[in-house]
């Protein structure tokens, strides 16, 4: 995903339809994608990016991490200890609550939930326009 | 005194509703015995008065004694999201609070954008609702449900900005506050309460706050909002997504200019109100213009959940106001730190929103003050001597020394900080105090637009164009355009916007998503989140706001309203306009306001017949 902060308002529309996607309520802590803000400066995005060195999965003591098309966890592998969400500089994995497992982008599948919700256009598909 | 009046609630706030978009718990905190107490939301009350406002209303009509004080302990304070806040719903970023105003000593409820309203309901709770006085300046924290009272000492004469920086960085950087500054401590009846640079600006809620030793609320949580009918939700939500991305308001003028984007259709219309209300067309608008705002903007901001993003970070990077920075500045300030004070410097409107803004004060009400007590020095009735400064008209310096002095209670502050109605009385100026029951003007001329002088003559918390907006119709919508002089249908047309506007209010949303929606829209919003089948009828829905409307009436009678407070200065009556397209106009009130009772349903003392009470199930026959 492409994003851009200068253009992000704050209206956390992305962590709300994140939520309603994934969890089906609307639960912005269990987003995965956040937004931080410091009034009156700039938005901060924060979502996995796909990056290419991939320290969470280098992180991971259990190996339960692995990518295929997005991050994956196998989940009867990961002991819950949060080493992968230390080890990302993004921001991009956040402990969930109640389920306690690492939770992070999947694209939703490639529909990009968030893209095609983000009213300012801060979020965008890599290949996009704008 | 009234023509019947209605039993308390009789089921009180219990049984558990197993709808969507609530959370289902009230929270009660008395400040006086530190007592917390929770209680499960009734579904017959949610489904009678849908939220928010409608929420308040019923609550302080059954819990607030007659005639109390609005600066006692006695005087509660309600925070009320509703089934909408915090949700996909577009403008679901809002709360309110009521409250008995210090300022008209009537019914406030006054409305926040930003992210206070949904924050509270993942913190636990739809409403919550305080009692008391503290012993000593205290801050309530709302953590995941669990509530505590903690000492507030440290931040006791600190402004909202630095209150909200400081609790952050001692409970947490999750954490959404409102709070008060040194005018709601020191009892300025326009006093704010702040949120994140956002207000509940009118009416002087921050007084009451502060009078209940009560620096700040903060609140975070985790708790999930559900979705009753989760597809039809997201078919509503993506269908007002999409409406709202192509309409001229909602997706053009309001996101590039934000609330500025009307000023000059309204100084055109003649409306515009200059040297607080002597004539209604401002020369300094070559100067002050949405197109010179918008050089000040630094990027655009929204509150939770909004499509528009209306709000606008603004910044003065020259220039003697050098380093303000203001969320805004929004129209109706720069009128009245604008046209008002017939100050044409926008730095000085930019400083004088973000001053107020740290002292926490309503701005609308203090350019209204100050646009008055520059009138008084020009005719004398207030000497140099008296304000301890220079205050004329177009007198940038003057108008920033009167924000401080208000602010810190120095001075010629502490006159003018008891608001325009107070000090026209103490100094013998009644006759061009601006205001409608103790509450100052908005921003709207009302003699040249006659649906707008009834819209401020009705609404319930005073003067004010939130309670129903006509200048929308009469000079703005290319559809369904009025005519703004006449005084034909306007009666109907108020009642019926006043009551859309209460379910916007109760919903809660912000009005602006809803002037590219409708009725239809609001009702489905609701109907698909909670799952409660009244809410299907867009009528029932509208029942919903007029029956909080009536409370509300109801309300303003036992604090001793009555239909002679129903009306607007002098000035608007007997003062025709000297210039511009709505010269030689004054209001003619009377046959609105006959017409207005009749379609309400109330007498010609403007209370409520049996009848109507009964129809809306406020009495049972």
């Amino acid at each position: 995903m492409k994003l851009q902060n200068r253009l992000c308002t704050g209206c956390r529309i992305c962590e709300m339809i994140c939520s309603l996607t994934h969890e089906g309520e609307i639960a912005p802590r269990r987003s995965r994608i956040k937004i931080l803000s410091d009034w009156p400066k700039e938005e901060r995005i924060q979502v996995c990016v796909a990056c290419r060195p991939k320290k969470c999965i280098e992180a991971c003591p259990q190996g339960a991490l692995h990518w295929k098309e997005s991050l994956q966890l196998i989940e009867e592998k990961c002991d819950l200890c949060g080493a992968c969400a230390e080890a990302c500089p993004f921001g991009g994995i956040r402990m969930d609550s109640p389920s306690r497992y690492p939770h992070f982008c999947d694209r939703c599948g490639g529909a990009y939930e968030c893209v095609r919700w983000c009213p300012p256009k801060a979020l965008a598909r890599v290949g996009d326009e704008n | 005194m009234c023509g019947g009046v209605p039993p308390r609630h009789s089921q009180g706030l219990v049984m558990k509703t197993e709808t969507g978009g609530y959370i289902g718990k009230v929270l009660t905190i008395n400040l006086s015995f530190e007592t917390i107490r929770t209680e499960d939301l009734d579904s017959d009350f949610a489904a009678s008065y849908l939220g928010g406002k409608g929420f308040a209303a019923r609550i302080l009509y059954d819990r607030l004694e007659k005639g109390c004080h609005p600066l006692s302990p006695e005087n509660v304070l309600v925070f009320s999201s509703g089934p909408l806040t915090g949700t996909l719903v577009p403008g679901s970023g809002r709360c309110i609070v009521s409250t008995k105003s210090p300022a008209t000593e009537r019914w406030l409820d006054s409305n926040c954008g930003g992210f206070f309203g949904p924050a509270l309901k993942m913190a636990g709770f739809d409403t919550l609702i305080i009692h008391g006085k503290a012993e000593r300046p205290s801050f309530i924290a709302i953590d995941d449900g669990e509530v505590r009272v903690l000492d507030a000492r440290d931040l006791w004469g600190l402004d909202p900005f630095t209150v909200e920086k400081k609790i952050r960085s001692r409970l947490g950087a999750e954490f959404r506050v409102a709070s008060i500054g040194e005018a709601g401590e020191k009892g300025v009846l326009f006093a704010s309460i702040m949120s994140e640079a956002r207000a509940f600006g009118r009416g002087g809620s921050g007084a009451v706050m502060g009078a209940k030793n009560l620096k700040a609320i903060a609140v975070r949580g985790g708790h999930p909002i559900g979705i009753a009918l989760p597809d039809q939700f997201m078919l509503t939500c993506r269908e007002a997504f999409n409406e709202m991305a192509i309409h001229p308001d909602s997706a053009g003028g309001r996101q590039e200019y934000g609330t500025n984007t009307i000023l000059s259709c309204m100084n055109e219309a003649g409306i515009h109100p200059v040297r607080n209300f002597q004539k209604g067309f401002f020369q300094g608008h070559s100067e002050v213009h949405e197109e010179a705002i918008r050089r000040y903007y630094v990027r655009h901001k929204a509150c939770q959940g909004c499509p528009i993003y209306c709000s606008k970070i603004a910044e003065v990077t020259e220039g003697k106001y050098k380093g303000f920075v203001v969320e805004g500045p929004e129209y109706e300030n720069v009128w009245s730190f604008g046209a008002q004070c017939e100050n044409a410097d926008l730095g000085a409107i930019i400083a004088a929103e973000s001053l107020c803004d740290s002292y926490g004060l309503d701005a609308i009400s203090a350019g209204n003050v100050i646009g008055f007590a520059m009138e008084c020095a020009e005719k004398g009735i207030l000497k140099e001597s008296e304000i301890g400064f220079p205050l004329r008209f177009g007198d940038d310096e003057g108008m920033i020394k009167a924000v401080h002095a208000i602010g810190r209670q120095e001075g010629i502050g502490k006159l003018l900080g008891k608001g325009v109605k107070r000090a026209g009385e103490i100094l013998g100026a009644e006759g061009f105090a601006m205001h409608v029951k103790g509450l100052e003007l908005p921003a709207y001329d009302p003699r040249g637009s006659s649906g707008i002088a009834l819209a401020y003559a009705t609404s319930d918390r005073g003067a004010c164009h939130l309670r129903s907006w006509p200048i929308g119709a009469e000079l703005l919508s290319p559809e369904e355009r009025m005519d703004p002089f006449s005084e034909e249908f306007k009666a109907e047309f108020v009642k019926t916007q006043q009551d859309l506007f209460t379910v916007v209010n109760s919903g809660v949303i912000c009005l602006f998503a809803t002037f590219s929606l409708t009725l239809r829209h609001v009702a489905r919003f609701l109907h698909t989140t909670t799952g409660i089948e009244a809410f299907a009828s867009p009528e029932e829905v509208l029942k919903c706001g007029e029956r909080t409307n009536n409370l509300v009436r109801l309300f303003n009678l036992r604090e001793g309203l009555t239909a002679a407070e129903d009306t607007l200065p002098a000035r608007f009556l007997k003062e025709p306009l000297s210039e511009g397209p709505s010269r030689g106009r004054v209001v003619n009130l009377k046959p609105m306001l006959e017409e207005y009772y009749l379609v309400r349903g109330w007498d010609e003392q403007g209370i409520p017949e049996p009848q109507k009470l009964e129809e809306l199930g406020l009495i049972h026959g």
